[in-house]
């Protein structure tokens, strides 16, 4: 069985409503920029970012605490995607929907601003601390938002978080347990702490020479010369469905939710692993019951790390052979959006099926030499006979997860 | 107690709080809002960051039985303009 998708939102890099996230999308705009870093004992740097023009402060938390970033954007794109599906509470029995929702680090950035009150301003701490910044903080404003009492799932697989959450949505629509799952996931962590984190792991693609510019081509995934990602931050919220609920209540959806899988390595904290992430989407095929060649479009995971990039392209050579899909990585565009980054990039990939065209990277730098992957470069790709795509998260920790989407229209 | 100061914390419970303006008085004791221990607590925080200040905490514990909204007024408006023996003891 699939699960029927009849809502999706964004709160993104590329935008907040999907007609704006469409535009930048299929246009290949960056919203990667440059910005100065400033941390205690060391002198000024330059990292790449992208932010999402989005004012947390709009957002009305359901439990009065004060929310954290990533929570205020769970809650706008969850707002968003149940918008879109016509649906509002007391539509659904309450204890048959489920909420399943991903971050890779949940209230990081609160708590680093917890932290500096505390070390540097000698403030005290505020009694809501712990429920702003808890990983299920967004979880939880959701669940008194939309009244859930069925079930309300987190999930911390790094960066192949939300995309974990959206397939075991999909599981539990499939045994029976719900009837209805707001899905997806968030991470609001730009902060000077969280930032530095990951500019010391030497991920950030660095912005030393005149060459980089503004930094809205810092991040250039399956590129010769890729040196990393920029980091971003943002949301995205599916309503998934079973086909007997959606059409109890008259909803209307040409998208469907067709496979998952999801799976770990299990050999290396960092190093990602082709043999596990073929696995995976061969498991996530079978789970669809769809062949290689009935995906035409791919986006990648794609972080545009040295390491990543190879074993991705291989991995897609090994599952794709001497055929294969149109290959995307919206990271180049929007950065590295974490534990959100599954659920933003699957809406991506919902994009790309709605319009059957894959959306090209951001950057236009030559392919390596070495990879065998069709990316797509320059103008979006016009792919009329689109009809399944698939989407690839793999996380640091080893877990690799692979959503796939089909039209059914 | 300075009425800019009631109405500035009047705002900050209807705004915040979902507090009804017209449960709010000077008298009203804080306990008895519909704010539960924690709310309170961030109440008080929210307070601070709205006049950019620190009420030192012996001053106030808005747990504390039968403390009223000009409690605290009178708490800020000793922050804000601190009486004149304090400021000289200072």
């Amino acid at each position: 069985m699939q699960a029927c998708i009849t809502g999706c939102g964004v709160v993104s890099p590329l935008g907040n409503r999907l007609e704006d996230f469409d535009d930048a999308l299929f246009e290949g705009v960056s919203a990667v920029r440059a910005e100065e870093l400033q941390l205690p004992g060391a002198g000024p740097s330059r990292v790449p970012l992208a932010r999402c023009n989005f004012d947390e402060s709009s957002v009305a938390a359901p439990s009065k605490v004060p929310l954290d970033r990533g929570s205020a954007m769970a809650l706008a794109a969850a707002a968003a995607a149940t918008q879109q599906a016509a649906w509002a509470v007391g539509d659904t029995d309450p204890e048959r929907i489920g909420l399943f929702w991903g971050s890779g680090m949940g209230g990081a950035a609160s708590f680093d601003a917890t932290c500096r009150g505390l070390y540097a301003e000698q403030r005290r701490i505020r009694p809501t601390s712990v429920v702003t910044a808890m990983p299920n903080a967004p979880l939880a404003e959701l669940a008194l938002r939309y009244a859930v009492r069925g079930t309300a799932m987190g999930y911390a697989c790094a960066c192949a978080s939300a995309a974990v959450a959206i397939g075991e949505a999909l599981r539990a629509l499939r045994d029976g347990r719900l009837d209805m799952a707001i899905v997806g996931g968030s991470d609001a962590l730009l902060s000077p702490g969280v930032i530095g984190a990951w500019q010391a792991m030497r991920v950030l693609a660095p912005l030393g020479g005149p060459a980089d510019g503004d930094g809205r081509l810092a991040c250039r995934p399956f590129a010769a010369d890729r040196a990393g990602f920029a980091l971003g931050e943002g949301a995205a919220a599916l309503v998934l469905e079973t086909e007997a609920h959606a059409r109890g209540r008259g909803a209307r959806w040409n998208l469907q939710l067709s496979g998952y899988a999801s799976n770990c390595d299990g050999l290396h904290i960092t190093q990602p692993d082709p043999t596990g992430q073929a696995r995976a989407m061969h498991a996530a095929l079978r789970d669809a019951g769809l062949a290689p060649g009935d995906i035409g479009h791919v986006n990648a995971h794609g972080t545009a790390t040295t390491a990543g990039d190879a074993a991705e392209a291989e991995s897609l050579r090994r599952v794709f052979g001497s055929t294969p899909p149109a290959v995307t990585a919206t990271k180049s565009a929007m950065g590295h959006l974490l534990g959100a980054g599954g659920a933003v990039e699957f809406v991506a990939t919902l994009r790309a099926l709605q319009w059957r065209k894959a959306p090209p990277v951001a950057h236009a730098a030559a392919l390596d030499a070495a990879f065998e992957i069709d990316l797509v470069r320059g103008p979006a790709r016009k792919l009329p006979g689109l009809n399944h795509a698939l989407s690839n998260s793999f996380a640091f920790g080893g877990t690799n997860a692979v959503l796939i989407a089909s039209r059914i229209d | 107690m300075n009425p800019t100061t009631f109405n500035a914390v009047a705002e900050v419970l209807t705004t915040k709080f979902d507090v009804p303006r017209e449960h709010i008085q000077p008298q009203s004791e804080l306990q008895s809002l519909g704010l539960d221990s924690l709310s309170l607590m961030e109440f008080v925080f929210a307070i601070e960051d709205h006049f950019g200040l620190r009420i030192p905490e012996d001053r106030l514990d808005p747990r504390q039985a039968q403390l009223t909204v000009a409690d605290l007024c009178r708490a800020l408006d000793d922050v804000l303009a601190p009486p004149a023996g304090l400021a000289a003891a200072a």
